[in-house]
């Protein structure tokens, strides 16, 4: 399913020849744990500042924002060099990284990517890296303020407060699910994220009555938390460790070998950071759902018969697209939903694309969130289309509300394919 | 010798009220990173190229203001576009303010009857040929650099083009730009006085002595530029030859062939072929026989293409090239073209591989003087790797700079292992730069094509190419920029201040 697989970097083993023996990664005043990052970092630092042709920069959906160079990836590893200089501290740089989606556009334009990517499977790791600097300005204790009061929320209620004002609790993760009649537990179970379980409930209705259709089986979670990466992303690695071993434990408990997950966030959770955290021990399945939909389909297992009139173009969500290379499920799914005119742009021209929801951004910048979302939904207006299909709960809020001064609704497809399917959703698509 | 005073809060305030506080940036951050460009420079110097502050301006009169002010307090002005510049045009050599123009990226107007568009200074040329695309309409400035480059650096440095052969080079198709002087006073330089106007013969041509002198006359700001219909074919063939001579004489063969829709052509020479042999993961390997490569490139109307292509493929035939098929010839032309690609490691004499960072001495080299220059350019590439196991030849390209054949840009690539220049290694890389420079010269070319001349050992030259033109440049500095504020230090422009000692 991935187009290039996210790999550690050849680098510090290939280039070695002293390249880390050179003295440079002295102290300079910085903390031994930041010592430890500039070491394990300078050299992957060093294969961007060196060539420093910022192919990433113009694809960045923060830099076409600002338009400010120190926002750019090519600056998020040139601190590194500079902190490694004695130049910078981490109380310098840190602010800079909330600048960030985490949407990987610029790994894919890198030209260490794209050329040594088709030999090597290289990939410059530049999502990697914001990650680790926005950890390690935590573990200085240097916090951005919109962060740090959102990762103690998630932590009090165990689920991210997506309903701003209105508390979300445990007793309420399966109140999307009311008269559905999904059972607790089973060999698979369906994992729903915070913004899906609280906010936009339409959506996991929506799968969970496809799947019936289907006749696959699959359960819910005894006791499910927040999966842990907004968390991650924010730098807030320890909470997103101790979220992961209970959802694992919670798992284990009740047996499962099989996780659905509905939202390109958890899948990258699951796929990545887990694996991370629990190295070999961790041998759960993580199944996409929207790859899962599709092969159902391809099956003729579901087989969608209701028109759907509408002329749509479909938002290639950048966890799915641009960090695992998953893009043509959706099309498929979209191309067997009957009735729909699709004004479709490819996938490369959407590496640019963003809804602006991703990595924290909506928190530390709303304003240049608003705008990455606006944008977005001004290349669609140009498609003269009436609805925009994603399949990220997340970019559907910020997009919907772009959406509607443009006169363009925003669907899930998921929800698409149900209607077609003839099912009757229920559930919200807003609080 | 103008060097920034420390700013003063009155400076930073003047500042904010002319483009808004938050497009002051006074940060470490903002400041280093906007203190290098890809060129190779010594990390541990960093510091000394750091600016006082940065400022974002969103207009052409937000920059005339800043002018203003910053010529009142003689404060120097660097401009900043992409940064993607290889001769530290944008790099502040006595701190001051960084006038960087991003934010001016705007679309002002398509003008499909003429076939202009005008744009803000700091767009890139991809996003712009994004928003032409449904026009059928392409802005044909084809840089390595294309994909982060911006059109007002294109005029800062004068740029060159890819495909300039057939649809000319950053000078030919900006038809006209507004530009901020460093008195702030702001004035429209064109082929004559209208802005849509490509020949002219009205009053001085100073269209070019406002483009290509790196940010030390002022700053442009807005300008109208020429577009093209998209093309609807490229055609990229690759040939291989047993020696460097019948290359050489092929490439000048398919340059004077006349064909309409010829855009370029590439020689690789014996050095260069070695090196994508043993380093680049891209390159697909031909038999060793192979010692050197050239390559064509047309544009154009598919018909048009196809006759040409076939034209050039009998040329080729006749001169004892090997096609080396269609699937190398476009996905090659895509990895070197599209992606501006260098494999970024080198090799230390024993072999260990090393990461390294591409750069390119370019010069405008005749035809004739190509086969000479080569040999002279890499002993003295190979000297410098003899003596600092952290340089590494990568060899030369030359490229065709007009349709006719009579000047190629020709750039030695060397890697560099950055991490490890250190003050005697880079003393000695001045060096070579300057020797490069000289066989430039020496055969009658010129120190730089494409990048400029402004750096460190190279520059030393510009009066020995310029000759009596370079005291004109004097003149002509000294009474634009009264305060020496432009981007003080580059050129050896100080000299235009110096008085006579008695």
């Amino acid at each position: 399913m991935t187009d290039v697989p996210p790999r550690q970097s050849p680098a510090p083993e290939e280039q070695a020849g002293g390249a880390a023996d050179t003295g440079h990664n002295g102290g300079n005043g910085h903390s031994p744990v930041t010592v430890e990052f500039l070491s394990e970092w300078r050299n992957a630092a060093y294969n961007c500042y060196s060539s420093g042709h910022k192919f990433c920069r113009e694809v960045c959906p923060v830099m076409q924002v600002t338009r400010n160079e120190n926002h750019t990836p090519t600056a998020f590893h040139a601190n590194v060099v500079a902190m490694e200089q004695g130049e910078l501290t981490v109380e310098d740089v840190a602010e800079d990284y909330v600048n960030c989606t985490q949407c990987g556009a610029c790994e894919l334009r890198c030209p260490n990517t794209l050329f040594t990517g088709d030999f090597y499977r290289f990939r410059t790791r530049t999502v990697d890296l914001v990650k680790r600097m926005r950890a390690l300005a935590v573990d200085n204790g240097v916090h951005q303020p919109g962060y740090q009061r959102w990762n103690e929320l998630t932590d009090e209620r165990s689920h991210e407060p997506v309903l701003g004002d209105t508390p979300v609790s445990q007793e309420h993760v399966r109140d999307w699910a009311g008269g559905l009649d999904i059972p607790i537990g089973g060999e698979t179970v369906l994992f729903v994220d915070c913004e899906a379980a609280f906010y936009r409930t339409s959506l996991p209705r929506a799968v969970a009555q496809i799947l019936r259709r289907a006749g696959y089986e699959f359960g819910l979670m005894t006791e499910q938390w927040c999966c842990g990466g907004p968390a991650a992303e924010m730098g807030y690695r320890d909470q997103a460790r101790r979220f992961a071993e209970h959802n694992l434990a919670d798992w284990r408990a009740a047996g499962v070998r099989r996780v659905l997950v509905l939202d390109p966030h958890d899948y990258i959770t699951f796929t990545e950071d887990y694996p991370e955290f629990f190295g070999d021990d961790f041998d759960i399945e993580i199944v996409l759902v929207v790859e899962l939909l599709a092969q159902l389909i391809a099956e003729g297992r579901l087989t969608p018969t209701v028109p759907i009139e509408r002329t749509i173009t479909y938002h290639d969500p950048c966890r799915l697209n641009k960090r695992k290379g998953v893009w043509q499920e959706p099309r498929q799914i979209l191309g067997a939903i009957p009735g729909l005119t699709f004004h479709d742009v490819d996938r490369v021209t959407q590496w640019s694309y963003c809804s602006g929801a991703g990595a924290g951004l909506p928190i530390e910048r709303p304003e240049i969130a608003r705008k990455i979302s606006e944008n977005r939904m001004d290349e669609a207006a140009q498609l003269e289309v009436d609805t925009l299909v994603s399949a990220c709960p997340w970019s559907e809020r910020p997009l919907a509300e772009a959406g509607q001064d443009r006169a363009i609704d925003v669907v899930d497809i998921h929800e698409l394919l149900a209607e077609s399917l003839g099912i009757d959703v229920g559930g919200r698509t807003r609080a | 010798m103008t060097i920034a005073p420390e700013l003063s809060d009155q400076v930073v305030s003047e500042l904010a009220d002319a483009v808004g506080g938050q497009h002051v940036l006074t940060s470490k951050t903002a400041r280093y990173n906007r203190a290098r460009v890809p060129a190779p420079f010594p990390v541990h110097r960093w510091a000394e190229r750091v600016p006082d502050l940065v400022v974002m301006p969103a207009s052409t009169e937000e920059v005339a203001e800043v002018m203003r002010i910053a010529n009142a307090h003689r404060i120097p002005v660097v401009p900043r576009d992409g940064g993607t510049g290889l001769t530290d045009g944008a790099v502040p050599e006595r701190r001051g303010i960084i006038v960087d123009v991003k934010r001016m990226n705007d679309v002002k107007a398509i003008d499909t009857d003429n076939r202009t568009c005008t744009v803000g200074a700091g767009i890139n040329m991809l996003k712009l040929n994004e928003v032409l695309a449904p026009y059928g309409l392409l802005y044909p400035d084809d840089p390595a650099s294309y994909p982060c480059s911006l059109v007002g650096g294109r005029i800062g440095t004068s740029g060159w083009s890819l495909i300039g052969s057939r649809y000319g080079h950053s000078r030919d198709l900006v038809l006209s730009f507004s530009f901020v002087l460093p008195t702030g006073r702001v004035i429209r330089v064109g082929d004559g006085g209208g802005p849509k106007v490509s020949k002219s013969s009205t009053g001085y041509q100073l269209k070019h002595l406002f483009m290509g002198h790196q940010g030390t006359l002022g700053i442009a700001t807005e300008a109208t530029l020429k577009l093209i219909p998209k093309p609807e074919a490229e055609l990229s063939p690759f040939w291989a030859f047993p020696d460097y001579d019948s290359a050489h004489q092929c490439v000048q063969k398919l340059a004077h062939a006349g064909v309409a829709t010829f855009a370029g052509a590439v020689l690789f020479d014996e050095w260069k072929v070695d090196y994508l042999r043993r380093d680049d993961e891209a390159y697909i390997p031909q038999p060793a026989d192979v010692r050197a490569l050239v390559c064509a490139v047309a544009y154009g109307n598919a018909d048009e293409v196809r006759a040409g292509g076939k034209r050039f493929m009998r040329i080729a035939r006749d001169a004892g090239a090997r096609y080396l098929g269609d699937e190398i010839s476009q996905g090659d032309w895509a990895a070197r073209h599209d992606r501006y690609a260098t494999p970024l490691h080198g090799r230390t004499r024993a072999g260990q591989v090393v990461p390294m960072s591409w750069h390119c001495e370019d010069s405008a080299i005749n035809w004739t003087d190509l086969p000479q220059v080569r040999l002279e350019w890499h002993r003295i590439a190979d000297d410098l790797r003899r003596r600092f196991d952290m340089f590494d030849d990568w060899g030369i390209f030359a490229y065709t700079s007009a349709a006719t054949g009579v000047d190629y840009l020709t750039e030695i690539d060397i890697g560099i292992w950055e991490q490890e220049l250190d003050d005697e290694s880079w003393t000695a890389w001045v060096q070579a730069k300057k020797d490069i420079a000289e066989v430039a010269v020496r055969h009658g070319g010129s120190i730089s094509a494409c990048h400029g001349a402004c750096r460190d050992g190279e520059v030393d030259l510009v009066p020995v190419e310029l000759g009596g033109a370079f005291d004109v440049m004097l003149d002509v500095k000294r009474a634009v920029d009264p305060n020496n504020i432009m981007n003080p230090g580059k050129y050896l422009l100080d000299r235009a201040y110096e008085t006579e000692v008695e």
